[in-house]
């Protein structure tokens, strides 16, 4: 796959804040890439900048190995489905899904087979004359995506497409958003603060983060190898312990020495250690490698959420056994279990669940959300 | 809930007094007078005598439909870029248009009469000797002039309610910059445009003192004929045109807000 997009020392400003400070990123044809990273992370500018809507102060925006900066959005071949839709009210479903069409002056039957092509993909067949305005927000978005698709754009850009819908039906759409992506094989650019929806949809996630790109990575790397606190933090749960690094995989944190997997540190340099709240088995405290009081246990459904205090530091742990309240329990870890980060600007701000509560975390993505 | 609708009502009540007393009564009293004759017998005779005015209601929709398409031209493009400039512009220009009307009808119209008279402002400063008052243009450009805003305001406000995003989705699905005005924006302002129109309109066509002292006395329009009706007391007469009128531009409106978005529902009615 050649790379599409290039992104070179991308940096923007809005009122003298730095939004994006020399974003650097490639992005390859045809492959689902998601910009991942909480409100004000600089994810939607970079979308808008690849769109055409800003642009940059500083770098170079490529695209098919031409310098595009200059370019207006209407001369791009990317196209957006923005967040909350943007659908014209005065013109009918098929009239919306024909618009690009007739902007760029394709004949009456050609427009008619490709919005038919596209009424069939998102399963709107028979809503043609409807007014966008009856429809619900699901197939508001289905409209959107198909008139950003019917003119066959290089790249589609998603900005936080699924923020307003329900949860149900936002586990169909990434399902469906995944199908159409792979049927069509274009690029999509996808943005979202949901780290849930970046790693089941993606080929690729970016994780940025204060107007920086944190990590680029697979999903899978991005989970099992986070970079830095922020990227373990912010993509699932993770305990983050303070540790010194030995020796080669020989890590010693919360007062015993672990055996891990990862080297190549100085002798006694001091780093992040992240443990999965899933990967830590509970044991009796005399088999233990670390003991510690549990302090809150919550029913998840699948699994128990349990917080232990050890030394101060409060874990997470997610076990399928019930433990009580006030109970000693030991912990072991596996080797493979323990990852190894060196120390960032991030560290310590992450990682410890003293503070933890499920509702402010919701109440925080309720923010987010309303915010875009 | 019944409790409720009590106080509802009680609430109400100045309301439906006032609407009663000042637009329904006399209302009543206009289609009395249009439709009886000097001693109150029912008649038809008003109505059918008003074919001599023909001639008059022609040249005052003519004058009017004109200055109501001159206002649409100018106040579009007025009303466009002041909802593009940025927030501190926008009120500042919106206050220079709201100034002239700070300042009465009546005499601005007599200010525009000092200035374009034939031994006035304009042709002292020019050093000429047109003759502008008296002329049709005249009349047509104190109606522009005196009632522009009720043209751009609307439009205004329209233009800029239109959410951000559907000017960027326009230009990102090919527009171009002309594009997207002609394509998009002016199709979503349609609600401000029969607005705008429709208080343009309205005004222009019943307008009296604007071709009185502007026209020179050689124009009469339909509001100079009401009004001299009145004058002179002859009440029915005067009824009848102004029931006329009343009917014309009900028709007038309603033809507009055919065109209007059904979802925005009519302006006026």
């Amino acid at each position: 796959m050649s790379k599409l997009i290039e992104l070179k020392g991308i940096t923007k400003s809005f009122d003298g804040e730095c939004v994006l400070n020399s974003i650097n990123l490639y992005i390859r044809d045809g492959e689902f890439i998601t910009l991942l990273g909480p409100s004000g992370c600089g994810k939607t500018t970079t979308l808008r900048i690849i769109g055409g809507f800003e642009t940059a102060d500083e770098g170079e925006l490529y695209f098919d190995g031409h310098e595009i900066s200059d370019v207006p959005p209407h001369k791009r071949q990317v196209n957006t489905v923005f967040q909350k839709y943007a659908l014209f009210p005065h013109l009918n479903v098929y009239e919306n899904i024909a618009f690009p069409l007739r902007m760029k002056k394709f004949s009456e039957e050609d427009i008619k087979t490709r919005v038919t092509d596209m009424l069939k993909m998102v399963a709107l067949v028979g809503f043609e004359n409807k007014s966008v305005s009856t429809l619900s927000g699901g197939q508001q978005q289905r409209v959107a995506i198909a008139r950003a698709l019917v003119s066959h754009p290089k790249v589609l850009l998603l900005d936080e497409p699924l923020g307003a819908l329900d949860l149900k039906l936002r586990k169909d759409m990434q399902n469906e958003l995944k199908t159409i992506q792979k049927a069509i094989g274009i690029t999509f650019i996808y943005v979202t603060h949901d780290q849930e929806e970046a790693l089941s949809m993606s080929d690729t996630v970016v994780v940025m983060a204060d107007g920086e790109i944190q990590q680029i990575g697979t999903p899978t790397d991005i989970y099992n190898e986070p970079k830095n606190a922020f990227v373990a933090d912010f993509i699932g749960e993770s305990n983050i312990v303070d540790g010194i690094m030995l020796e080669d995989k020989r890590v010693r944190m919360s007062g015993h020495t672990f055996t891990c997997v990862d080297g190549g540190y100085a002798k006694n340099e001091p780093v992040d250690v992240v443990v999965r709240p899933e990967d830590v088995d509970v044991v009796k405290p005399e088999d233990g490698m670390l003991t510690g009081i549990v302090t809150n246990v919550t029913f998840k459904g699948v699994h128990y959420e349990i917080i232990v205090d050890i030394g101060g530091f409060k874990w997470m742990i997610q076990s399928t056994d019930y433990v009580a309240p006030d109970e000693k329990i030991g912990l072991f870890i596996e080797p493979d279990a323990i990852h190894i980060m060196k120390k960032s600007k991030y560290s310590g701000m992450f990682g410890d669940y003293s503070s933890f509560s499920d509702e402010i975390d919701q109440l925080s993505d309720a923010d987010t959300a309303e915010e875009f | 809930m019944k409790k409720k609708s009590i106080m509802h009502s009680i609430a109400a009540a100045p309301h439906i007094f006032w609407a009663a007393l000042f637009i329904i009564l006399p209302l009543i009293i206009v289609i009395f007078y249009a439709f009886t004759d000097a001693e109150g017998n029912f008649s038809f005779e008003n109505i059918l005598g008003l074919s001599e005015y023909g001639n008059i209601f022609l040249l005052s929709i003519e004058l009017s439909v004109i200055a109501t398409f001159i206002c649409l031209l100018v106040g579009y493009p007025l009303a466009y870029i002041i909802a593009k400039a940025d927030a501190k512009k926008q009120k500042f220009f919106i206050m220079l248009l709201m100034l002239p009307m700070w300042t009465n009808l009546l005499i601005r119209t007599y200010s525009i009469m000092a200035i374009l008279d034939d031994g006035g402002f304009l042709n002292n400063l020019l050093n000429t000797e047109l003759h502008i008052i008296g002329t049709k243009g005249a009349v047509i450009f104190g109606m522009v002039y005196d009632f522009l805003p009720y043209m751009v305001l609307p439009i205004y406000t329209c233009i800029s309610k239109i959410p951000k995003n559907m000017w960027e989705a326009a230009s990102d699905l090919g527009c171009s910059p002309i594009r997207v005005l002609t394509k998009v924006i002016f199709p979503l302002s349609m609600s401000g445009v029969i607005s705008g129109v429709t208080m343009v309109f309205v005004p222009s066509i019943s307008t009296f003192y604007i071709s009185q002292k502007l026209g020179g006395g050689t124009f009469e329009l339909i509001g100079d004929t009401i009004e001299r009706q009145f004058v002179s007391s002859a009440l029915n007469t005067g009824a009848a045109i102004s029931f006329v009128m009343m009917i014309l531009i009900l028709i007038s409106i309603s033809v507009m807000n055919k065109f209007s978005d059904p979802d925005d529902g009519g302006i006026i009615i």
